[in-house]
């Protein structure tokens, strides 16, 4: 394109390739394509790249206020069965990660909220729809509620499992320790919770108050 | 100089007074733009003004836009054709006047380059705390809906949505999976707040969003301020809905939900563009002049690795001083976090050599044509002294 601008020899052929590249230039700026893109690209370390909101040129606007943090003396503990890890944090509000020694898709978390985290109610629903199946109401979730007696108090036990052909589950219970809600959840595909599920339960029910934090 | 065309158009194409006036739009373009971007911000005022074919006016209380001023797209468009034809039909083919059409080409170049700059510079953001590693690069004036397939533990397959997609609503089929996105409703801008007992219900069923309230907030532009946008949004898989999800920028944590075996992410955010490369922070620093707060100098120490080249190397960006790597200059632009998050500006134009170029061409051509203007003004000298 640019090279064609200095050959004078051609007057009218060069004119009209000029023309027709600035006009064809100007006219891509203004396109602006909808379509979607699919990329495959290898997990990023850490989290997502924090907004530009952090930058002192860029400040931060209208947030969702960050829920407070748990009031102190509510700490649980629980006993790791052979051969599961866990470390602490994991991203967003989690409290702990923890990993079960089976294969296939699965995440164990705890997660600790302020207050009653929007209810029981709402939070299993909230699990129910992860794996696509609709809300319940009151009664149906007290009959799906199955409560476990721990040194932390009584947990409401909540398992489902979704349909379709690859199926998903989740097991998760849920205490109020202090005014604090504590998640104790195990979610991914039904095989491996399946395996996962006898050491999760003696997990949920090693639940207990820190000793250390009393 | 002989004008050796008769026809009026070409006539008045190639007239010096079409320059000047050219000259004098551009003048007027640029003092209303600087103007304009005091109350509109940086961007929306080039795109308003210099990037467009018209300055065009709403007419008050009306649907009416008027065109008012000819745009700095069309005035550089008028100004290249007319430089462009001058020197054809202007400027003789002699070796006496090769300095001129060395320097008329620079110009024409330099207009054409700002075409080139206006069509392909694509701007974007890499920010990166010391120690992560990131390989992409984001454009904070851009969103999209980013529908992560997460269940690969080692890769992600990402169907990114353009926001202007979301904006016309409707179905969203992502293509390559059994999920289609339907869009309830967009918000350009929103404040998000808990939701209070004076909030209306909120028609999110799923996700983190069951609590948040949006408001409608009038959407902003100016440099200091950014749009939260929003938006409600259901996936439908196998058809079954996954229930209807609150998604926006500034929400921090990514929602997902489980089809089949596969869990998917929803995530409004800064549209990203992924690197074949992946830069680490190793240390940012921000240096004061000793005993004051007033910096001297701020500098970031990455690490590029770039499996295909099987390269793995240690560079420090500083200001004035950015790193050029695969089409993309990475500028030291930002930082924050307490000194741990170094923001770098990207800039990728394939026309940024286009100006240098112009300049030296302009410079060289003046320097032959004074040369040559020299040697006759000598030799007419030297001719007179003989006689």
């Amino acid at each position: 394109m640019i090279s064609r601008l200095d050959s004078p020899s051609r007057p009218s052929g060069a004119r009209a390739l000029a023309l027709a590249a600035a006009v064809s230039v100007v006219a891509l700026a203004g396109c602006r394509s909808e379509e979607i893109a699919h990329y495959r690209v290898p997990k990023s370390s850490g989290s997502a790249a924090p907004a530009p909101a952090a930058s002192p040129m860029m400040p931060a606007s209208g947030q969702v206020p960050a829920p407070p943090s748990p009031v102190a003396g509510s700490k649980l503990v629980w006993t790791l069965p052979a051969r599961w890890t866990e470390t602490t944090g994991g991203g967003g509000m989690r409290y702990a990660t923890l990993k079960a020694p089976v294969g296939g898709r699965l995440d164990v978390s705890v997660t600790v909220l302020p207050g009653e985290a929007g209810g029981e109610l709402a939070n299993v629903n909230r699990w129910r729809g992860q794996i696509g199946l609709p809300a319940l109401d009151g009664p149906a979730l007290a009959k799906a509620r199955r409560p476990l007696e721990t040194k932390a108090g009584t947990v409401s036990l909540y398992d489902f499992t979704s349909e379709g052909t690859a199926k998903s589950r989740v097991v998760a219970g849920l205490a109020v320790v202090d005014g604090n809600s504590w998640f104790i959840k195990m979610t991914g595909d039904a095989g491996a919770v399946d395996a996962a599920r006898p050491d999760f339960l003696r997990i949920v029910e090693s639940l207990r108050r820190d000793a250390s934090n009393d | 100089m002989t004008l050796r065309t008769t026809n009026p158009v070409l006539r008045a194409l190639v007239s010096l007074k079409l320059t000047i006036a050219c000259l004098a739009a551009l003048m007027v373009l640029v003092m209303a733009c600087t103007l304009a971007q005091v109350k509109l911000g940086t961007w929306p005022a080039v795109e308003i003004y210099m990037r467009a074919w018209f300055v065009w006016w709403d007419v008050p209380g009306t649907e009416l836009r008027i065109p008012v001023f000819p745009g700095g797209a069309l005035v550089g468009l008028v100004l290249l054709v007319n430089l462009f034809l001058a020197q054809l039909v202007r400027l003789e083919l002699a070796w006496k006047k090769v300095g001129l059409w060395i320097s008329h080409a620079g110009l024409i170049l330099l207009v054409l380059g700002e075409f080139v700059t206006g069509a392909f510079q694509v701007e974007s953001q890499l920010a990166v705390e010391e120690g992560q590693t990131v390989n992409y690069v984001e454009s904070p004036r851009e969103l999209e809906l980013a529908v992560i397939d997460v269940t690969d533990p080692a890769m992600d397959d990402v169907y990114s949505v353009p926001a202007a997609r979301l904006e016309r609503g409707g179905a969203i089929p992502i293509p390559g999976t059994p999920v289609a996105v339907q869009v309830r409703r967009f918000f350009r801008n929103a404040e998000l707040a808990r939701l209070g007992p004076a909030d209306p219900p909120s028609p999110v069923t799923a996700g983190v969003g069951t609590g948040v309230a949006v408001r409608e907030r009038p959407p902003v532009s100016r440099d200091d301020q950014t749009n939260q946008a929003a938006a409600f949004v259901e996936p439908v898989a196998g058809g079954r809905s996954y229930g209807t999800w609150l998604v926006s920028n500034g929400l921090g944590a990514p929602q997902s939900f489980t089809h089949e075996g596969r869990t998917y992410q929803l995530q409004l955010r800064s549209r990203r563009e992924y690197l074949p490369f992946a830069i680490t922070l190793k240390d940012f620093r921000h240096d004061v002049y000793p005993g004051t707060q007033i910096p001297k100098n701020f500098s970031s120490l990455v690490t590029i690795a770039n499996p295909s080249r099987g390269e793995q190397r240690d560079v420090l960006i500083y200001m004035n001083q950015p790193l050029r790597y695969e089409g993309k200059a990475f500028y030291q632009a930002s930082f924050g976090k307490g000194d741990t998050l170094s923001i770098l500006q990207v800039v990728e134009n394939p026309g940024w050599l286009i100006p240098y170029v112009s300049c030296v061409l302009v410079a060289i051509g003046l320097i032959v044509h004074f040369a040559i203007t020299l040697r006759r003004s000598s030799r007419r000298r030297q001719a007179a002294s003989e006689a």
